[in-house]
């Protein structure tokens, strides 16, 4: 076939790379799994970089309303509309109190005062109602998550690796109750109850675990009759601890992942609530009722959106990374890769 | 395999999608004014002749509700039934009634019964409008059977039986109305009515065909066919949750030699910033401008601004404890700052209420605008209110009170409430408000239930007499949602509306006054705004008559150049 | 298999019978009344609740209903659009609505499928940032936002598109609010394709087929992908439904006349045979999908067989 006195000089050799292909043993030493997972977790950058903002926006949540004269709800008519201004920074664009080639500050004579993030239509200062309504949304956030991992996990975990007449029954009843627009639901407790912080929550509460349960149940179907389920079963373990020791583990990191989206998603709701009328009572402010205020003059002042889509979306961001740098160090299975 | 195929599916949608898009580019971003081909109601679409057609292109932000005048309620419903179906009167630009249809009208000595001469017209079928047609509408106004929900405004008009009629202690066919031939109409009254004429120029007493309404059963008034017309336009198409919809030139109309216009095509356009984005790409012709939006036109030449008749202001319930204290009423009704709310967040052209009866609503006896007249009251007096709050502390024996202000979700009365919410707290030390906002429905039903502390609520006039709105405070009236009751007042009352004064104008006009000063020393309401309406229209329309107190929009002497 | 979809088939008649029920129970405990303007007297009230039937009690009505509903009449609309069949009016929207959200869901599933595969067959990679990036802004962003910036400068400035709906141009005038009301999806779809794939890739039947020397792309869509899909299905099933249905804001903003907008002004305006009508529909629309999610996952995974439940274990 080929020329048989084909040579070789050492040359034509490289080193066949095994980083790609070839798995490795590693050796771990024995430590904890705590210890384990938070190496993993300090090895990630994103994540850490997501958990330091949280901590960041947290801290203003915290303090930033506290950091000038004004509070979220004084009104100061005169101010209306103004855009951002930093005293020392008035040569740098975005923050010369300029809009649409106007000095707002100039033109009505307000020479000594400055907002950060300019004011809104009833001249209220953006700063400080930007981290009063991240303050709410955190709040919500926090409140959904929870809820939605405690009951929306326990509630598929439970339908799935039972199955037959309970999944049925417990499907039935999820069926019945997405089946009503969320909407018809939560304007009705909305309207029944008082609005206000507890009613939203509730409200939210009522179908936010929904989407959770379906993704713990698919997951728990994938997984019940593997044979690690199996082995478990022999061995005599029982109901509770093999969906929640030797099942639970392994769905953790879509449970988290899932949970980070039902951040944006219960946020986005109170924000929803809040274009219709039914959100956290006026003059508090959540990020997505200031973000859904701003819009309706978005085309005139589009300043006033700017800093609540902005923490919004680095929140969103941040919750992000942190999920995956939960999940690869909470998972055991990604210790291979 | 199966998944290969549908992810080949999914692909090649998608490139169908994006090859469709540069495709059809060109034909999507003509102004559309169109029929549906699955609306059952399309017929031939207004761009029969585009070029020499003269259109007006409407942008509003509410479907069309209804358009059968005794069901309708609301303002573009109203329009355009008002555009399409002409009464006895319409109401010109000086809002003073003038005769449409009726040529000729007599009224009895002791004006209690009018009779109304018809002219010659026809419905857009061919059947000429006559007597009948107008005894069938009012009777079928207060038909328990039709329940409009409008049926009180025969009580209003003083229509012989009317109200027992309304209460279901009289048939609907003994209503004080009837034709004696095809021309003549005979009107009774109750009592004498002063403003009888304006009244009923109202949308409620057009005229409608007893047999075509028969004819279409049902269906009448849901569809083009099922309607007919006998005023300057005709509806030519109403898609069914359409959002556009069309009237065309009447040809049948009395007077369709003084219409320029070919027709006028509705878009209906929910969101403010869209359709001022829509205006100014030429698809409109008229925008109504909300919010923020009207600060950066005000100073355009196409920007207008229409004052209506609607007064917004705070009502206290007296049922709550501490607001039955008049000093406390005093303090709140004087401690905000209402310029601020007509020329910093409204600017629509609101003016400034200090007063209950709006601005260019009545005219006296003595031809002059009741406002001219009539007294003038304090505004805003953060001093004078302080006082009154003082004293208010020490009459009720507290420090400190607090109180939730009722108002409904719509942007600009949400700004306005949390601005006096401020505003008061900021006046008022020891005064605190929380605020409660609800979808206006079930603002009303709160309101009307007095399950309120203080709310925002809003008064449209009925008829062109300040008793539309002085009325509202005598014990038994049903929007008296404060409860706030004098005997004197509810005495006084009935005096100017039913009794020894009503055919002693004069007279009457005084006690009106009288009546308007005692709810504002009792600060039986805290007035806020007279609400004005921002519009941007093209400068090549011309002639619209942009409607008045009392009076809708009317585009029938409208041009286009 | 025939059994099963038979069984459910019976079962959601029954749910729906609930649901119907729920509907008119919580209408029920609603404040307020689609007959209550600042004009109206407690006797003419009395005139229209009686016309109307509203003066019946939940029961009644709910039987009525049914029986009415039998023969396709789902009332008349009290608000909206006074005295219109309300068969009439869901007829004229519904289509509209399909359209944009099926639109939706394609352009949507098609670009988030694309870029989470991408992305994890390039683990750590530019890609991969980018279709993180793409999925965060995607959740992060209020779609009305979208909408809004879209029509501005596509519409407005560049005037590519159409601002608004326009029958006459069903499909270039639905260009703006299919992208806007796509964004979660993308976004959502994206992320879980992403996270599925990278732990299937890993896992060792892939390993074990790349070793036998399957084709890569025959890898990833045959045998990766597959096994992908089912928290993908379970999370898009939903959102599909939601999409179906029609966004209150996005209608608004590109004045579409759909289903989801009429939903929200029912609703606050009390007009209740809309409300039941658009919810009703929207619990149908739901329960077919989710049978089909639940079929669907027994032909996509083998190992699922949901009729006989636990019987292999």
């Amino acid at each position: 076939m080929g020329n048989p006195v084909q040579s070789f000089t050492g040359g034509d050799f490289e080193l066949a790379g095994n980083s790609e292909r070839a798995q490795m043993d590693h050796t771990y030493t024995s430590q904890s799994y705590g210890r384990d997972a938070f190496l993993r977790f300090k090895a990630n950058k994103g994540a850490v970089f997501g958990l330091v903002i949280i901590i960041i926006i947290s801290f203003f949540a915290a303090f930033g309303p506290m950091m000038n004269e004004h509070t979220y709800k004084s009104i100061n008519i005169k101010h209306k509309s103004l855009p951002p201004r930093i005293e020392g920074l008035e040569n740098f664009f975005i923050f010369n109190g300029v809009a649409n080639g106007v000095n707002a500050y100039e033109q009505k004579g307000l020479t000594d005062v400055y907002y950060i993030f300019g004011t809104d239509t009833l001249g209220r200062d953006l700063w400080t109602r930007t981290w009063e309504g991240t303050r709410i949304s955190l709040y919500i956030a926090v409140i959904a998550v929870a809820v939605d991992m405690i009951i929306g996990m326990c509630y598929g975990l439970v339908s799935g690796y039972f199955g037959r007449s309970v999944d049925n029954v417990m499907q039935r009843f999820i069926e019945i109750l997405s089946g009503i627009p969320n909407l018809v639901i939560v304007t009705l407790l909305i309207v029944v109850l008082k609005p206000g912080f507890v009613t939203v929550t509730l409200a939210l509460m009522i179908t936010g675990w929904i989407g959770m349960s379906r993704v713990a149940r698919a997951q728990i179907l994938k997984l019940k009759e593997q044979e690690f389920v199996l082995a478990s079963r022999t061995l005599g373990a029982g109901h509770f601890r093999i969906i929640f020791k030797d099942i639970l583990p392994n769905i953790f990191g879509q449970i988290i992942i899932m949970s980070m989206f039902s951040v944006p998603s219960a946020i986005f709701t109170e924000a929803f609530l809040a274009f219709i009328g039914l959100g956290i009572p006026q003059p508090m402010a959540s990020l997505g009722s200031l973000i859904s205020e701003s819009f309706k003059s978005m085309t005139i002042y589009p300043y006033m959106i700017v800093a609540p889509v902005f923490v919004l979306a680095l929140l969103m961001l941040s919750f992000n990374l942190l999920a995956d740098g939960l999940r690869d160090a909470l998972d055991p299975k990604m210790k291979e890769s | 395999m199966k998944k290969v195929k549908i992810a080949i599916a999914l692909f090649s949608v998608l490139l169908l999608l994006a090859g469709c898009t540069s495709a059809k580019q060109g034909s999507g971003t003509t102004p559309a004014s169109t029929e549906s081909p699955s609306a059952p109601t399309a017929s031939a679409a207004p761009e029969e002749s585009p070029a020499a057609a003269k259109v007006l292109n409407l942008g509003k932000d509410v479907e069309l509700a209804s358009m059968d005048s005794a069901i309708a309620t609301d303002g573009l419903s109203f329009e355009v039934i008002a555009a399409t179906t002409e009464g006895l009167y319409t109401i010109d630009e000086n809002r003073v009634p003038q005769l449409a249809l009726a040529e000729k009208v007599d009224l009895s000595e002791d004006g209690l019964r009018y009779t109304f001469t018809l002219r010659d017209a026809k419905w857009s079928n061919g059947t000429p409008v006559t007597a009948k047609d107008f005894e069938f509408a009012w009777k079928r106004l207060v038909n328990p059977e039709t329940a409009s929900e409008y049926s009180f405004i025969a009580g209003v008009a003083g229509l012989k039986n009317a109200d027992a009629i309304i209460a279901g202690e009289k048939s609907f066919d003994e209503l004080g109305v009837k034709a004696v031939d095809d021309k003549t109409l005979t009107v009774e009254l109750e009592c004498p009515i002063p403003f009888f004429n304006s009244v009923i120029a109202f949308p409620s007493f057009f005229p409608v065909n007893e047999a075509f309404l028969k004819e279409k059963g049902t269906e009448y008034a849901l569809t083009p066919e099922a309607l007919l017309a006998n005023g300057p336009f005709k509806l030519k198409t109403w898609e069914v949750g359409g959002t556009t919809f069309y009237l065309e030139k009447n040809n049948d109309y009395y007077d369709a030699g003084s219409v320029k216009l070919d027709g006028l095509n509705y878009k209906i356009i929910k969101d403010t910033q869209q359709s001022v984005l829509a205006y100014e790409n030429g698809d409109i012709d008229y925008v109504a401008l909300s919010g923020e939006q009207i600060a950066s036109y005000q100073q355009s030449p196409e920007y207008h601004s229409v004052l209506t008749g609607f007064l917004w202001y705070l009502s206290p319930n007296q049922k709550v404890p501490g607001l039955e204290n008049i000093n406390l009423r005093k303090a709140i009704s004087l401690a905000y700052d209402k310029t601020a709310v007509v020329d910093e967040i409204l600017k629509d052209g609101s003016i400034v209420a200090d007063f209950v009866v709006p601005q260019f609503l009545a005219t006296g006896p003595d031809g002059k605008d009741y406002r001219e007249t009539a007294g003038s009251y304090p505004s805003n007096n953060k001093e004078e209110a302080l006082k009154y709050w003082e004293k208010a502390k020490a009459e009720l024996g507290i420090d400190a009170i607090e109180l939730e202000l009722l108002f409904e979700d719509t942007e600009s009365a949400t700004l306005v409430s949390q601005f006096i919410q401020s505003e008061i707290e900021t006046a008022l030390p020891g005064v605190t408000f929380t605020l409660k906002s609800q979808p206006k429905k079930n603002r009303v039903e709160l309101m009307y239930n007095g399950e309120y502390e203080v709310g925002l609520t809003r008064w449209g006039p009925d008829y062109n007499d300040p008793m539309t709105y002085l009325a509202m405070w005598t014990t038994d009236n049903p929007n008296n949602f404060g409860k706030w009751s004098e005997k004197a007042y509810d005495e006084l009352a009935d005096r100017v509306s039913r009794g020894d004064l009503a055919s002693k104008p004069e007279e009457r006009w005084e006690a009106l006054k009288q009546l308007e000063a005692k709810v504002l020393e009792q600060a039986v309401i805290f007035p806020v705004y007279q609400k004005g309406n921002a519009i941007l229209i093209k400068p090549e329309v011309t002639g619209v008559n942009l409607g008045s107190i009392g009076g809708s929009i009317s585009y029938k002497l409208a041009d286009k150049q | 298999m025939r059994n099963y979809v038979l069984k459910r088939l019976g079962l959601a008649v029954v749910t729906l019978l609930v649901i119907l029920l729920a509907l008119f129970l919580m209408l029920e405990l609603m404040p307020g009344s689609p007959f209550n303007d600042e004009k109206i007297t407690q006797a003419q009230r009395a005139v229209l609740d009686a016309k109307y039937g509203l003066d019946q009690p939940v029961f009644n009505r709910f039987v009525h209903y049914i029986k009415a509903m039998l023969s396709g009449d789902f009332g008349v609309s009290y608000v909206i659009q006074k005295n219109m069949p309300i068969s009439a009016m869901l007829e004229a929207r519904l289509p509209v609505s399909i359209q944009i959200g099926f639109q939706a869901v394609l352009l949507g599933t098609a670009i988030g499928l694309l870029l989470g595969i991408v992305a994890a067959l390039k683990h750590n990679s530019f890609a991969d940032s980018l279709t993180t990036f793409i999925s965060v802004i995607g959740v992060s962003f209020p779609s009305y936002v979208f909408a809004l910036a879209l029509s501005y400068f596509l519409g407005w400035k560049l005037k590519w598109f159409p601002l608004l709906y326009s029958s006459a141009a069903p499909f270039v005038s639905t260009v703006l609010p299919t992208i806007a009301l796509s964004m979660f999806t993308i976004a959502t779809v994206a992320r879980f394709t992403r996270s599925e794939m990278i732990e299937v890739l890993s896992s060792e039947y892939i390993r074990l087929s790349e070793s036998k020397g399957v084709g890569s792309a025959r890898l990833i869509i045959v045998h990766a992908l597959r096994n992908a899909l089912i928290p993908i299905i379970t999370v898009l099933a939903p959102l599909v439904v939601a999409l179906m249905i029609g966004s209150l804001v996005i209608e608004q903003i590109f004045a579409i006349p759909g289903i989801g907008s009429l939903l929200v002004t029912a609703i606050q305006i009390n007009d209740y045979n809309v409300i039941i009508a658009v919810s009703f529909l929207y619990s149908i629309m739901f329960i077919a999908i989710m049978l089909a999610v639940d079929i669907l996952y027994g032909v996509i995974d083998p190992r699922i067989r949901l009729a006989k439940g636990e019987k292999h274990g």
